[in-house]
């Protein structure tokens, strides 16, 4: 299994009395919550986390891209992933993604990830989020009932253009160009791993499955809920007549390490309540946007009671800290603890690919690196064995 | 062919059933003829259109398979911003048109309520300013418990992929081109709409107490004044 350390970059001083006080940390949030001094200290820090976790042993380091929000500052994955691919040699640059549909043209993405590719000598991962409904519906105004085929012909452009030998025209629904000849292309060939981030439609896993990408399940709240997500999407992989193979999967963890579960159970509830009761504090209607989801989603909604009792509990965003542990919201403890929670995830699930969220909330930059560290030197060793059996296509071909 | 038919372009929520408006403007010896139009109808299947141009598309078809034009077209919210773009762009349709809060021009410093920015349960109380009929309530209630909501969703991606993401399209760079006789009218409480987009649309006659689906608040104000005015156009 491949370990990978997973930045949200959160805007650690939103104030204790931001649940009452503001409406959505996300789409609308009041910009003068931010301080300009306190945001570019903490993209310096957050990045040198980043490099850090190289030192540490990870195989990879993972950012992605929000707008108007108050969790994610990071609306330019692609900038951050450039210091990383100059200031690191081994881990793999995987930038979880960027939102295709948001981009126009969306060869814009192309030449991009194809510059990092270089910069990074062939350390890229490729992510092709479609985007949430408050980045891309709300804060970038994009039309939600046609946000997803433009997101498709976005990547199927994207994916033609990396690989032509020449120019070529295209000419899509919604982009049509003359002259797609994107320079530079990228240095992995016939091009970069590709993997999309989902949060559970039914299209999105068939789409990885027809197309061999690997299929990433970005949840904030860990592998015992994402279980149904992952079910299904195994069950696509298999109705599609593609393989088992582990590395078809990325799943994303909340995770603490101490030197004993006490400690461990001490040190980290303040970064994670901030987290589940502060950032994700967001305005249900702005989830909402009509066209959206697919109609078979709303279908599937309303015909599935276990997952709607799933996302009221979700929305409740007064968790207490016994029900995030409880829960795997947060899997913590001792390394011996936090190991055999990953590795019984990681072979019921399936997960090639872990993307370790080790920093969270309000997180200090001394924890951080405890936590990086910890899990670097006593967690990741006992993990990096499990389905070494099999072979991983979709890693980078120079990174570590 | 009928000597008194009209053709009523539904807003924003569709068509659960006649309002009560434009029921009395029937009751007034007008037949009115309600297109049926993807999405709104809350039919399965419905795929959201990829630009505006493909939606006007959808309308012309949908409005030339009535039979009914030329005739007066009484249009309301969405259906009143596809009215008046039928008057400009297709005048020989159109004996005249009376819009009731269009859609269509929006003033970014006042963009008004975010009706697809709420939670779907808590949208339809914004559209009216005397409760939500009963026809809104169960709308597409026959359909059972499963497919309703269903039905109602694709009904909201349908508005929505029109008007996303606050009804700008542009009609103000058309106007010059209706030369139908127009009224307009519009709710002094519109909250998704606001009363104040109406002097771009060059003055309306302004319904004191209603809200944006103004035809079902103010019934007898409204119901008049369609009639007066679709009676003087002979």
């Amino acid at each position: 299994m491949k370990m990978m350390w997973f930045h949200l970059m959160p805007y650690p001083k939103l104030p204790e009395d931001f649940n009452t006080k503001h409406r959505s940390v996300w789409v609308d949030i009041d910009p003068a919550l931010f301080d300009r001094d306190v945001m570019a200290e903490t993209y310096d820090t957050y990045i040198d986390q980043l490099v850090y976790a190289e030192d540490c042993g990870f195989d990879g380091i993972c950012v992605n891209e929000h707008h108007n929000n108050g969790y994610g500052m990071m609306p330019s994955p692609n900038l951050i992933a450039a210091i990383l691919a100059n200031r690191t040699s081994q881990a793999a640059i995987t930038v979880l993604g960027n939102s295709v549909a948001l981009y126009n043209p969306p060869i814009r993405v192309a030449e991009e990830f194809a510059m990092l590719d270089l910069f990074s000598r062939g350390r890229l991962i490729a992510g092709f989020p479609v985007g949430t409904a408050m980045d891309t519906t709300h804060s970038y105004g994009m039309n939600p009932g046609n946000l997803r085929p433009r997101y498709y012909e976005g990547i199927d452009l994207i994916m033609k253009a990396w690989q032509a030998t020449e120019p070529f025209a295209y000419n899509g629904r919604f982009n049509q160009q003359r002259y797609v000849n994107p320079v530079p292309r990228p240095w992995q060939k016939p091009h970069p791993p590709v993997w999309i981030p989902g949060g559970g439609s039914v299209e999105t896993w068939d789409f990885c499955a027809e197309n061999d990408f690997v299929y990433g399940a970005l949840t904030y709240y860990g592998y015992k809920m994402v279980r149904e997500t992952v079910s299904g999407y195994w069950q696509r992989v298999e109705a599609h007549g593609r393989d088992d193979n582990p590395h078809r999967l990325a799943v994303t963890q909340f995770i603490g390490v101490a030197d004993t579960d006490a400690e461990a159970y001490q040190l980290y509830r303040e970064p994670a309540e901030y987290f589940f009761n502060r950032s994700l504090h967001v305005y249900p209607g702005f989830t909402d946007a009509p066209g959206y989801v697919t109609e078979a989603s709303v279908r599937a909604r309303y015909q599935s009671q276990v997952r709607q009792v799933a996302r009221n509990k979700q929305a409740k965003h007064d968790l207490t800290w016994e029900e995030m542990v409880e829960n795997g919201y947060v899997v913590i403890g001792g390394p011996d603890t936090v190991r055999e929670q990953l590795e019984e995830a990681a072979r019921e699930l399936r997960i090639g690919h872990l993307c370790a969220m080790l920093q969270f909330g309000n997180m200090s930059d001394e924890l951080t690196r405890y936590n990086t560290k910890l899990f670097g030197e006593k967690v990741a060793p006992g993990l990096r064995s499990i389905f070494s059996e099999y072979a991983d296509p979709w890693w980078p071909q120079n990174a570590r | 062919m009928p000597a008194r038919r009209l053709i009523y372009l539904f807003g924003i929520a569709g068509h659960p059933e006649l309002s009560p408006a434009m029921t009395a403007v029937q009751q007034a010896g007008w037949e009115v003829v309600v297109p049926s139009v993807p999405g709104f109808d809350g039919v399965a299947g419905f795929q959201p259109r990829d630009e505006y141009l493909d939606w006007l598309t959808t309308f012309w078809d949908s409005i030339d398979a009535t039979g009914a034009t030329p005739c007066p077209v009484v249009g309301a919210s969405v259906g009143g911003m596809i009215a008046a773009e039928l008057a400009a762009l297709r005048p020989e349709a159109v004996t005249g048109v009376a819009l009731l809060a269009p859609f269509g021009i929006a003033d970014a410093t006042d963009p008004g309520f975010n009706i697809f920015g709420t939670p779907s349960a808590e949208r339809m109380a914004h559209l009216f300013a005397k409760g939500v009929p009963p026809a809104f309530i169960k709308r597409f209630a026959h359909l059972g418990e499963e497919e309703a909501p269903v039905a109602s969703y694709l009904s909201d991606v349908a508005a929505a992929n029109i008007l996303w993401p606050f009804g700008e399209r542009g009609i103000a760079k058309r106007l010059h081109r209706i030369t139908a006789p127009r009224l307009t009218m519009w709710g002094d409480l519109d909250e998704v709409n606001p009363v104040g987009n109406a002097a771009m649309w060059g003055g309306a006659q302004i319904v004191p107490g209603a809200g944006h689906l103004l035809e079902w608040d103010a019934p007898d104000q409204v119901s008049a004044a369609v009639i007066e005015f679709v009676n003087s156009l002979g």
